[in-house]
């Protein structure tokens, strides 16, 4: 179902050169308008990968929000001699919001390229192509399973704290009383974890997991026709981005 | 030539004092159920660490003694080989889930990518194990959400698909609930019927009575009795060694002592039998 989509079913370093090609584009043209139009770009993007909804909630509660901060502390604080408006020891120069402009264009053109970048590759098939690359399986273990182990170790260190409160220990109240609270759950936590890895090591050798053979694997995700034509379009547009460049 | 085979066997890990074990002396056949009981920390999963390479691979250590599999000794053994020869079931069912795998088809898949074995064979290979296991309504679910019964299942199937001759089985039911630890045998049982060699650390008794051929009682690091289930479990020798004896066999000899009871009892059948012979012994 995932696999018709036109943007979803493209082979993860596709995704990953055109994002590539979108983050130094910016720096290729100076322009900030440009900056800015990746934004739009990435966004029709999610819309045709239907990642819509998750890409603007990053993009404007994390990347818009960061960028308006710097925008702001820019345009009153870079060093400039025309100044456009003025109170008391605060101005706003001409120079202070060209750089301001510049600057958060880069930053959303290569924040939105990112975010776009994760939210259209599962990390399973990004690290699966990495393998294919040549990337060791311990490599790309560490990166799958610390995703998982994650989720894991936020459940265990529930259990500690509910067996901490049992035993007496506040866990809530002001912040004094909750960094006491740290030391009782961290010690478990910590211990448990390390004497879990012990385990974790032993299964995985038990499964032949550092035998010295290539691995098979029965997920499998093959480029297509389209890779080439998207990686070749890709080229010619950072080609003529670079003419253009040189030519201005 | 024994198909395992420990000889004067002492080892300390190199962290902790003391020898966990001391001069063990094993020999077991091929086809056959062994238990290993005895207290906790008495060096029954020790032996079954030893057995699987892990002692001197993985934990390093002082080894006396020679253990070998096939005649062969355990330092010569490639861990690659014996991955193949041997698969091992660990106790916490929450570690031994790969934790990089979507669903549990794939989770079972592992092992046999790690061998390099042939896309079509491991997809074939998995279906059937699934079938034989009763996992196919699981078979879609992300690993990551089965309880600690269903964990336990699909590990037995991760480690039954690459087909080992040798399966050592490390308290698997001791964070079960009853259901699951039924449902766990079950599959144990399926194993067994397969002519492997099974090497078992159980916690419950009647389980053994029921399953093993052979029982080791292991204590401070010792072999201090084996023998035929029956001969073990029956023996009320056991007792003093920190084991109990299986309920079945606790009441035969409550029973002895009104009367004649020519046999102890181990399991639940033959429970019925005896008990009903001596009814009928008694009506007479």
């Amino acid at each position: 179902m995932e696999k018709k989509n036109a943007v979803l079913s493209l082979y993860p370093t596709t995704k990953l050169l055109m994002i590539l090609l979108f983050a130094i584009s910016v720096f290729i043209i100076p322009n900030y308008l440009f900056g800015y139009a990746i934004f739009f770009v990435c966004l029709l993007i999610a819309a045709i990968g239907s990642v819509t909804k998750e890409f603007a909630n990053l993009t404007i509660k994390g990347l818009f929000s960061l960028s308006v901060l710097i925008f702001v502390l820019q345009s009153f604080f870079y060093p400039g001699t025309h100044v456009l408006w003025e109170w008391s020891f605060l101005a706003i120069t001409q120079e202070g919001v060209d750089f301001a402009l510049g600057l958060t264009s880069k930053i959303i053109a290569v924040g939105s390229s990112l975010i776009l970048f994760f939210r259209i590759t599962p990390v399973k098939d990004f690290v699966y192509s990495l393998e294919v690359l040549g990337l060791s399986p311990k490599a790309t273990y560490v990166v799958l399973s610390t995703l998982t182990i994650i989720p894991e170790m936020k459940k265990s260190s529930q259990i500690i704290m509910d067996a901490q409160k049992t035993r007496g220990v506040e866990t809530e109240g002001s912040l004094m009383v909750r960094l006491k609270a740290l030391l009782p759950m961290i010690t478990p936590l910590v211990l448990s974890s390390v004497a879990s890895t012990e385990e974790r090591a032993m299964a995985l050798e038990a499964r032949g997991f550092t035998v010295n053979k290539r691995k098979t694997s029965i997920y499998s995700i093959e480029k297509t026709g389209r890779d080439s034509f998207i990686r070749v379009m890709l080229l010619v547009i950072l080609i003529l981005l670079i003419v253009w460049r040189v030519a201005l | 030539m024994s198909y395992i085979e420990m000889k004067g066997i002492s080892y300390k890990y190199p962290v902790g004092d003391g020898k966990v074990l001391k001069d063990v002396n094993l020999s077991l056949e091929k086809g056959k159920v062994y238990a290993l009981i005895g207290a906790n920390g008495s060096g029954k999963t020790t032996i079954c660490n030893l057995i699987r390479g892990f002692i001197p691979h993985f934990f390093k250590g002082d080894l006396d003694g020679e253990m070998l599999i096939e005649g062969k000794d355990i330092r010569e053994w490639e861990m690659g080989d014996l991955a193949q020869k041997m698969g091992y079931i660990f106790q916490n069912p929450f570690t031994q889930i790969s934790g990089t795998k979507d669903t549990v088809f794939e989770e079972i898949a592992f092992g046999l990518e790690n061998l390099r074995v042939e896309v079509p064979v491991i997809k074939e290979r998995v279906t059937e194990i699934i079938k034989l296991f009763g996992l196919e309504p699981l078979q879609n679910k992300d690993p990551q959400q089965l309880s600690g019964g269903q964990r336990q299942r699909v590990s037995l199937a991760s480690v039954m698909v690459m087909d080992p001759e040798i399966l050592i089985i490390d308290e698997p039911t001791s964070q079960l609930d009853p259901q699951a630890t039924e449902e766990v045998f079950k599959i144990i049982n399926i194993m067994k019927q397969k002519g492997k060699t099974i090497i078992l650390v159980e916690h419950k008794i009647e389980l053994i009575a029921e399953y093993a051929d052979w029982v080791i009682l292991v204590e401070d690091g010792k072999v201090v009795m084996e023998g035929k289930t029956k001969d073990i479990l029956s023996d009320i020798k056991t007792v003093n060694h920190g084991v109990m004896l299986p309920q079945y066999a606790l009441l035969g000899y409550e029973m002895r002592k009104t009367g004649r009871l020519n046999e102890i009892p181990i399991t639940e059948s033959e429970a019925i039998t005896v008990f009903n012979n001596w009814i009928v012994g008694k009506e007479e």
